[in-house]
């Protein structure tokens, strides 16, 4: 992909516009979400509970759309091994935990950064049965692509306001 | 022999890491030998004794005994050190030709030597002794490479950057570690040479590394310093992340029965607004950039893809053009990188 400057008067295209890994990211993504929840919208009878299914939809959507990823074949498995995937549950209880103990400064220096490493892997889906090593890599890209992700769904949530 | 010679003189103009990198390369294929090489060491090493001073007739002769020992070598071999350095493994037991550069001629001597440290190594439990010969070896490195027989250092180069010269008995205990996978180590003078923590070392580096892919990554990393700092702003930003896309989709949900969407209408005008933070021609959209409150970012309110690319803004214009080709325009302008 070349990028070049622009002046604001100048519009940019990619030349090689399938190798814009955040485009294809989010292009994959919108192009599996925003059919899902068409199909959800018509099948759904009033009276069932919208949030988890759109949820369910939302995570299967990201991890369709980044399967290159170690991370999002494990969230695929548990998406499909289960109809309610909670992969963010526990967040609110992990930033009490971690601001806890970031008030007790200098004690176990190494254990602090294991534990919080700990933390980390079990954010990613599939974090727990990685290496650090591996982990934090894939924290990386996992991170690329929620980032993503939220831009797709405002997008998607303006559109319909 | 004109060419050996001619050969051996460009290589010593190669920067030093160079010459480590290709000679690791040759290591592995000497590390083959040397297991061979154990059982013929004292020919061998007569031989090379013998042409100690003539770098280039020892060449020679290493490279023709070299070859013979080659043939020999065969799958059987297997230093089975059983442990956890996998290259080790690998590069012991690979049975490629043992296609031998007359460079390595002297760290061919040096592993001849070398054999009941590599048992040592394999139980781990006579690590003192190979730390004492790598330090002469560190020394002898040193040594070698300000000489022009430099040969005898670049085994053990890829273990430790630390001066040396070359003694016919190194330690190659370090350098049968996970140098050979390419990972370069410098041991600085009088830091610990031993197996351990060496790959260690390794693995701290490049621990390190992604910790700074990822301070790039997460915003607002860079003032705090130290590790734990780092990794408590990285799980706060994924839990934001989350969180926000927790709620975006509980948004969706309510909205879902007004879903109208039409791909080609999911657009640009969304997307340009958050790629460039520009007005939006045609729709007050700019309340997006501050709506969703959840993250801790910059002013703009929405993600810092923006910031990413100071360089480049893309122009509003009505768009006419089809989702696919908007979202191009747009995407091009983010620098992201799946980089590892």
């Amino acid at each position: 992909m070349e990028r070049q400057i622009i002046n604001k008067k100048k519009r940019v295209f990619s030349l090689e516009p399938n190798k814009n890994p955040s485009a294809v990211f989010t292009r994959k993504y919108t192009r599996h979400l925003v059919p899902a929840l068409k199909k959800l919208n018509m099948n759904k009878n009033s009276s069932q509970t919208n949030q988890q299914t759109v949820k369910h939809e939302v995570d299967m959507a990201l991890a369709l759309s980044a399967q290159e990823f170690a991370w999002s074949r494990f969230l695929l498995q548990k998406l499909s091994s289960s109809k309610n995937p909670t992969t963010t549950t526990s967040s609110s209880s992990n930033r009490i935990r971690i601001l806890e103990r970031s008030g007790k400064e200098g004690g176990d220096e190494d254990g602090e950064i294991e534990k919080k490493l700990k933390e980390l892997q079990k954010l990613l889906p599939g974090g727990e049965e990685m290496s650090v090593e591996e982990m934090l890599s894939e924290i990386g890209n996992y991170i690329k692509c929620l980032e993503l992700q939220t831009i797709a769904l405002k997008s998607i949530v303006q559109e319909t306001t | 022999m004109l060419e050996g010679l001619v050969s051996q003189e460009s290589f010593m103009d190669m920067s030093v890491l160079e010459r480590l990198k290709w000679v690791q390369q040759q290591q592995q294929q000497l590390q083959q030998v040397v297991s061979q090489s154990s059982n013929n060491s004292p020919g061998l090493f007569q031989i090379l004794q013998f042409h100690g001073s003539n770098n280039d007739e020892l060449l020679q002769s290493t490279f023709s005994h070299v070859q013979m020992l080659g043939s020999g070598f065969g799958p059987n071999y297997n230093m089975g050190f059983g442990s956890q350095h996998e290259a080790m493994d690998g590069c012991i037991s690979r049975t490629s030709s043992c296609h031998m550069e007359s460079v390595d001629a002297m760290g061919f001597m040096l592993k001849n030597n070398e054999e009941n440290r590599v048992i040592a190594l394999k139980n781990k439990r006579k690590q003192e002794v190979k730390t004492s010969e790598e330090e002469k070896a560190e020394k002898k490195i040193k040594v070698e490479i300000e000489t022009e027989s430099s040969m005898k250092g670049k085994s053990n180069m890829s273990i430790t950057e630390a001066s040396s010269d070359t003694s016919k008995e190194t330690s190659k205990g370090a350098s049968e570690n996970q140098k050979l996978d390419y990972i370069h180590v410098r041991a600085r003078r009088g830091q610990a040479t031993d197996r351990h923590s060496l790959a260690e070392r390794a693995r701290r580096e490049k621990i390190s590394k992604k910790m700074k892919y990822l301070q790039d990554i997460v915003p607002g990393c860079n003032k705090v310093t130290g590790k734990a700092g780092m990794l408590d702003e990285i799980i706060n930003y994924v839990q934001c992340l989350q969180r926000q896309v927790e709620f975006l989709s509980m948004k969706l949900a309510v909205l879902n029965p007004e879903l109208e969407i039409n791909m080609e209408d999911v657009s640009a005008k969304q997307f340009q607004a958050y790629f460039t933070n520009l007005p939006v021609v045609g729709a007050s959209k700019q309340s997006i950039m501050v709506d969703v409150p959840l993250f801790p970012l910059d002013q703009q309110g929405s993600l810092d893809l923006s910031a990413i690319n100071p360089n480049q803004t893309t122009s509003i214009e009505a768009p006419s053009a089809s989702w696919e080709a908007q979202s191009q325009n747009l995407y091009n302008t983010s620098s992201f990188g799946f980089q590892y």
